[in-house]
């Protein structure tokens, strides 16, 4: 992937179309698709919102002729090079605006704050894309020209006019011939077309790998979250549950049980808590993992194992017991006539 | 050897930096097959009395003989190990377990002593037959009367087969005619079955009915006497004379 190198002029990052046919020629590229890509939502940048923020860029054919991640259609049908003032959808931008194939949408959308010279088009949907659960869901595609109308409205006042936004784009996608090593691709690009700035594959990993920490993070720290809440409300209940059974340790004990009989009878009684909020934790996790698994083409973005079935439950078990563990002793220490003349 | 012995029975509570001397020197001994009432104003040492000779608090001072064994000298492992044995234990307030049937409940002190459950069962059954309750084994507490309740807490005491029955006010919560029929069953198991019966009661028409009966006052030992003909006149006449 090339993007325009910054210090190119405008400041914002243009190439000129003809800078195509020049990665075109470096050795190795298979083909090299122009890149427009805009924000969809200008102004809202500031807003902070998860994941990735609506855009609109060029619906580029080669994407589903050369990348393995293929996009696909739940009803309608792409945009062409000729298109005009027709759009595709991704599916959580389609659902944001409540749109369906047949409506329109005025691309970008304008921002409550919008500058006097703000300009904007109506398109019509011609195509709602299946859900992917990551990127293209936020995104509107438009063929090229159509792309580069909106990249030229953009541009600041000044220089409208000034240059043929039709010449312009923001990027390039570079497809690769197969077993070429991208990362010395990129480098090859670079050294090839001085004025862009080819990004290599391992950076975009890493970054994306640092997403996925992210995700990681997050949902780590939920289940600790879960963790804590569930652990807490066993101690909750035990403890309550000791001080209304404070007359049932009190008989116990009369009749002969031991400290460490209470103590094993709190424990299992904690501990069967434990199994029941893990069996039922469990089955809402496999229904929401179902329901999630089945709203992604590619299937099984979750998988539960039988191993991490046991670990879940044996979990769950093992944590309701250990949260039984101090109201247990508490009972399990409490003096018999005291208990017995409890109210 | 008798069954209990109490030596110089002392119990001293500390509430707010106030001694109360609730028992103070008691001493009488239980022969074995013996029932045995103890009667006495509120707060003349009954409930201390009993849950000092039950195990379930040490005295201050003076010592318990459970047939013949100085019981201050037993850790808390032997002595939960004695209730459990050779003690049961009957409440003014019942003390079932409500999520437990009448059987289960029966059965409870077996959980704790180890004894053979198949055996115990058995057992339980032939107690709650006894008791009268042959058609209420699975019920809950709460679907019995106070009397039913109470019986199924006599079965529970005896499952264990103790020498020695404690019951702290066992009629305290039920009418005259339930009491009445209480005392006769626990009387008929006592005649039976050769158990000691050791009841507390404020009732002189029932403690009348008992072999002996043992007043308390102020924590000390007021009378010990033995009913001669136990449910008659006399017996009432002969308190009275004491009392
Ligand atoms: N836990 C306690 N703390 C302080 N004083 C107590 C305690 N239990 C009983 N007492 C006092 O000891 C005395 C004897 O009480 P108790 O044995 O319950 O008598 P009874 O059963 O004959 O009513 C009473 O004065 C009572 O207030
Ligand atoms: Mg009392």
């Amino acid at each position: 992937m090339a993007d325009a190198n910054s210090s190119s002029g405008f400041g914002g990052g243009y190439m000129d179309l003809s800078t195509l046919d020049r990665i075109q020629r470096v050795q190795g590229v298979l083909a090299v698709s122009p890149g427009v890509y805009d924000t969809a939502k200008p102004g809202s940048a500031s807003v902070v919102s998860m994941g990735v923020p609506d855009f609109i860029a060029n619906f580029d054919p080669n994407w589903n002729r050369y990348s393995p991640l293929k996009l696909s259609l739940a009803g309608g049908r792409w945009v062409g090079d000729a298109s005009r003032l027709e759009v595709d959808l991704g599916s959580s931008i389609a659902a944001e605006f409540h749109v369906r194939v047949g409506d329109t949408i005025a691309l970008p959308v304008r921002p409550s704050d919008a500058q006097p010279g703000f300009v904007n088009h109506r398109f019509t949907v011609v195509g709602i894309l299946k859900p992917t659960l990551t990127a293209p869901d936020s995104g509107a595609y438009v063929s090229l020209h159509d792309a580069q109308m909106i990249e030229g409205d953009s541009l600041p006042t000044a220089l409208r006019g000034q240059v043929d936004p039709y010449q312009l784009i923001t990027g390039a996608v570079v497809y690769a011939q197969p077993g070429v090593n991208l990362d010395s691709l990129a480098t090859r690009i670079n050294s090839a077309v001085p004025t862009v700035e080819a990004t290599k594959p391992s950076t975009l990993v890493n970054a994306f790998k640092s997403g996925g920490a992210v995700f990681t993070v997050m949902t780590t720290a939920a289940a600790l979250l879960a963790l804590v809440i569930g652990g807490l409300s066993v101690v909750n209940t035990m403890l309550m549950s000791v001080s209304e059974r404070v007359r049932e340790i009190g008989l116990k004990k009369a009749i002969g049980a031991r400290t460490h009989h209470i103590l094993r009878e709190f424990l299992a009684e904690a501990a069967l808590i434990g199994l029941i909020g893990g069996v039922a934790g469990y089955l809402l996790g496999l229904v929401l993992t179902t329901l999630l698994n089945g709203s992604n083409p590619s299937g099984g973005l979750f998988l539960v194992t039988p191993g991490l079935t046991a670990l879940a439950i044996g979990f769950a078990v093992a944590l309701g017991a250990v949260a039984g563990l101090l109201p247990a002793i508490r009972a399990a220490r409490m003096d018999p006539v005291r208990a017995l003349r409890a109210q | 050897m008798p069954t209990l012995r109490l030596e110089g029975l002392t119990k001293h509570y500390v509430r707010a930096s106030q001694v109360v001397r609730a028992l103070d020197a008691v001493t009488l001994e239980i022969e074995q097959g013996e029932f045995a009432a103890v009667v006495g104003r509120s707060g003349s040492g009954k409930t201390t009395m009993l849950d000092c000779a039950g195990l379930l608090m040490r005295p201050t001072a003076g010592r318990v003989l459970l047939d013949g064994v100085d019981t201050g000298r037993l850790g808390e492992r032997e002595r939960a190990e004695l209730r459990s044995r050779r003690i049961g234990f009957i409440f003014q307030e019942f003390n079932l377990l409500p999520t437990l049937s009448a059987m289960e409940n029966v059965l409870l002190p077996l959980r704790y002593s180890g004894a053979d459950h198949r055996a115990g069962r058995r057992r339980a059954e032939v107690l709650l037959e006894e008791m009268g309750l042959a058609e209420r084994m699975g019920h809950r507490p709460a679907e019995l009367s106070g009397g039913q309740q109470q019986r199924v807490a006599i079965a529970r005491s005896l499952i264990g087969e103790p020498t020695l029955v404690l019951g702290d006010e066992p009629m305290g919560e039920v009418d005259t005619e339930t009491a009445e029929m209480l005392l006769s069953l626990m009387r008929r198991i006592n005649r039976e079955s050769r158990v000691t019966f050791l009841i507390v009661t404020h009732d002189l028409d029932l403690a009348a009915r008992a072999d002996r009966i043992i007043h308390l006052r102020d924590g000390r030992l007021d009378a010990d006497q033995r009913v001669e003909r136990p449910g008659t006149r006399a017996g009432v006449a002969a308190l009275a004379a004491v009392g």
